[in-house]
This record gives structure tokens, C-alpha cells and sequence, in this order.
């Protein structure tokens, strides 16, 4: 007995009648090819519509988060380079204050020390000119002292009638006594 | 030899049948018989219908849910499956063969609840064959004309002309056999190893062990004939672009 004998002789011995084994129904066909749209759009629908959906919605977001950090990278880079250059700016600017006043400073204090150098010079040539003035006033002091006193010495000289001796002796004398004087 | 012999003489009270003609009714004379196989596929529309309704409603835009993660899963599959075997111009097939694949392998798993699988119906797999067929002329026709769906026939050599016909309609004859006869075979095999463990050790031998050839049989072969089929279906319309 082979096999396809048995088959159909199976299939007759059925109770409930059956297709047979390899046949082609045309019943059968139409409503496989009904129940297939069916079955397409339920899953067009149901599954396939909202997940498309729903991962283009993602895209976008995703598109557009990604968009929004670049545009915050790119704003975030631009104030760090204002910050950079104003930073750079007061740096600047600091040292420039800091050396403008340092110049100034210098060029104060060198004229301060000028200033006391030729005060102290002044001072000094005033007082070289009042010594000088002093010493001349004291000279010509003197000067008219020995004059009067030479002129006494000669008038004691006149009147004693004194020899050219004591003339001399008491010139002389009196000469001493200045010089121990001044 | 004794043996085999005796296997086959048990084997006679084995027996395979065609599918169960369900219902009968008359719509305007036309008698209507409707097969096992169309009941049950009314079977696999409510059980896809709630599935896919379950995975596809409520989605967020931050995936919370395995539902979901499942739900994109699902139809990133058949999306990249489409685009990596036909390009991305015939995305719009992604639901056709999406469809397809849940009904075909819904179908076949339906024998693991004991109902006969549409899919080992002949006329089940030969509609969705048609379905291929008439899918890639169309394309012929959409991507070449008509003059170049004519002149397809007739190269590269004009006597090639009955071969190429004879290739035209083989593809998808093929495609649906292959697809039903595994089935077939499936459910015959797997029946054919219940009845020869029944009738050793009182049948308790048919409890347990035909699970593992039954995840071969049922599992494994349901998903590999619905992944191939839907394959061949969409290599061949691609294919029949006309340059």
C-alpha cells in the first residue's frame, strides 16, 4: 500500500466530508485573499501606522534636541570667547594702569629727590655765601680794628715820644696782643 | 526489514486528511464551502487583531514599556528586512510582507494548538503565491512598460521565450509549494511520531518526548517558512525591475 492510497482512501473514510489533501479550492482562495487584506490592514493600523508614527515624532525630537544643543554649544562658545577677551581686556588694562602708575611714581619720586637735591644745593650755596660774607665782614673788622689800634698804638707811640726801640717793642707788642685776640 | 514492515502495517490505521469543510451555505445559489483552513485563519485575525492592538496603542515618545520596545521592534524588522532585501524605494512594501509574515506564521503555529494549519492548505499558500506573482508583473510593468515587460520575455534570446514564461510562473508555484508541503510534512511527521509513541508503553511514551521534535517541526519550521517565504517574495519582485 502506498502512501497516497492511503491518503485518499483516509480522506473518504472521513465522517465529515474534507478537501482533499493537495487540491486548489476556489472558495477557499477568495477568502484567504480576503482574510490576508484583513490580516494587512489590521496590521497596517493597529502596528505598522502609530510605531512609524511615533518614531518619526522621535526623530524630530531627537533632530531637534540635537539642533538645540548645538546651538547652545555654539552660544556657550561665543560667551566664553567675549569673557576671554574682556578677561584678556581688564589684564590688559590692569597692567597698564599698574605701569602708568609705577612711571608716574618714578618720575614723583626722581623729581622729589631733584627737588631736595637742589633745595639742599641752594641751602648749602646760601650758606657757603653768608660764611663768605661773615668771614669778609670779620676780616674787614678786624682790618679796621688794626687800623684803629694801629693808629692808637702810633698816637701812645706820638705822645710818650718814645725811641724807635720802644716804637718798635710796643708795635710789636700790640701786634701779639691782636694776634692772640682774633 | 521486519521491522519497517510492521511500522507500516501500524502505520495504516494512520491518517492524513485534507482539510475539514467546515461550513456550507448557499448565497444566491452559489453553494460556498468554507475550508478548516479559512475558520482557523478567522482564528489567527482575532488573535493578530489583539496583539497588534495591545503592541501599538499608547506608544510614547520615551519608550517606557517592553510593549513598546516589542512594538518597534517588531516593525524595525520587517522595515530593515525590506529595505536590506528589496532598497529603500520599495518601502511601502514593508506592510504587505509584515502582514504576511505574522499571518504565515501564525498560522503554522496554530498546529501547536492542535487545529489543522491553514498553512498546510494548499490553496492558503497558493493565494498568497498568486499574490507574489501578480506583485512582480505589476513591478515588471511599473518599472519598464509594457514594451519592456513583453521584451523581458524574449531575452536575452527569443527562443528563450517558453522558459522564461515556464520561470515567471515556477517562481511563486515553487515558493508556495515549498512553503506548504513543510508544513504539511511538519504535521504529518509530528502526527506520525504521536501515533508511534502511543503505541509503545501504553502511549505513555507520547507524553514529553515529541515536544522536541515538536519545537523543531512547529517552532523552528513555522518561523523559517514564513521568514523564506516572504524572502522569495520580496527577491522576486525586486528582481523583475526592468533596467
Amino acid at each position: 500500500m502506498d502512501l497516497l492510497s492511503f491518503i485518499t482512501a483516509a480522506s473518504e473514510a472521513a465522517e465529515q466530508p474534507t478537501f482533499s489533501l493537495v487540491d486548489i479550492n476556489a472558495d477557499t482562495i477568495i477568502f484567504t485573499l480576503i482574510n490576508t487584506g484583513i490580516i494587512v490592514l489590521i496590521y497596517f493600523f493597529f502596528l505598522h501606522k502609530p510605531v512609524c508614527a511615533i518614531l518619526d515624532k522621535r526623530a524630530q525630537a531627537v533632530n531637534k534636541d540635537m539642533e538645540d544643543a548645538e546651538k547652545a554649544r555654539t552660544e556657550a562658545q561665543a560667551v566664553k570667547a567675549e569673557y576671554e577677551e574682556r578677561l584678556e581686556q581688564s589684564k590688559e588694562e590692569a597692567g597698564r594702569i599698574l605701569s602708568e602708575a609705577t612711571k608716574r611714581a618714578q618720575q614723583r619720586g626722581d623729581e622729589i629727590v631733584s627737588e631736595a637735591n637742589a633745595e639742599a644745593a641752594n641751602i648749602k650755596q646760601r650758606a657757603e655765601e653768608s660764611i663768605e660774607r661773615e668771614k669778609k665782614r670779620a676780616v674787614n673788622e678786624i682790618k679796621e680794628e688794626i687800623a684803629d689800634m694801629v693808629i692808637a698804638a702810633a698816637s701812645k707811640v706820638a705822645e710818650k715820644e718814645i725811641s724807635a726801640e720802644d716804637n718798635e717793642r710796643i708795635i710789636s707788642a700790640e701786634l701779639e696782643r691782636i694776634g692772640k685776640e682774633s | 526489514m521486519q521491522e519497517i514492515s510492521g511500522l507500516i502495517k501500524n502505520a495504516a490505521e494512520f491518517t492524513v486528511k485534507g482539510p475539514l469543510q467546515s461550513l456550507k451555505f448557499n448565497i444566491g445559489g452559489i453553494e460556498v464551502v468554507i475550508s478548516e483552513s479559512i475558520v482557523v485563519q478567522w482564528l489567527v485575525i482575532i488573535i493578530l487583531a489583539v496583539i497588534f492592538f495591545i503592541l501599538g496603542r499608547n506608544l510614547k515618545l520615551k519608550p517606557t514599556s517592553r510593549r513598546q520596545m516589542a512594538a518597534e521592534y517588531i516593525v524595525g524588522f520587517f522595515r530593515n528586512m525590506v529595505n536590506d532585501t528589496m532598497g529603500v524605494k520599495y518601502k511601502k512594501y514593508t506592510v504587505y510582507i509584515g502582514a504576511l509574515f505574522c499571518m504565515s506564521l501564525l498560522s503554522s503555529l496554530m498546529g501547536l494548538l492542535g487545529l489543522r494549519a491553514p498553512t498546510s492548505d494548499l490553496s492558503v499558500v497558493a493565494t498568497w503565491g498568486a499574490i507574489t506573482f501578480i506583485l512582480t508583473q505589476r513591478n515588471k510593468i511599473k518599472t519598464g512598460g509594457i514594451k519592456g515587460f513583453f521584451k523581458g520575455f524574449v531575452e536575452p534570446m527569443p527562443f528563450m521565450l517558453p522558459f522564461n514564461i515556464i520561470g515567471e510562473v515556477a517562481n511563486p508555484v515553487s515558493q508556495s509549494l515549498r512553503h506548504f508541503a513543510n508544513i504539511l510534512a511538519g504535521s504529518v511527521v509530528g502526527g506520525l511520531i504521536y501515533f508511534a509513541l502511543g503505541q509503545i508503553a501504553g502511549g505513555l511514551a507520547s507524553i514529553g518526548v515529541p515536544a522536541i521534535l515538536s519545537l523543531y517541526f512547529d517552532l523552528f519550521s513555522s518561523f523559517i517558512q514564513a521568514y523564506i517565504f516572504c524572502t522569495l517574495t520580496m527577491a522576486y519582485v525586486s528582481m523583475a525591475e526592468c533596467d
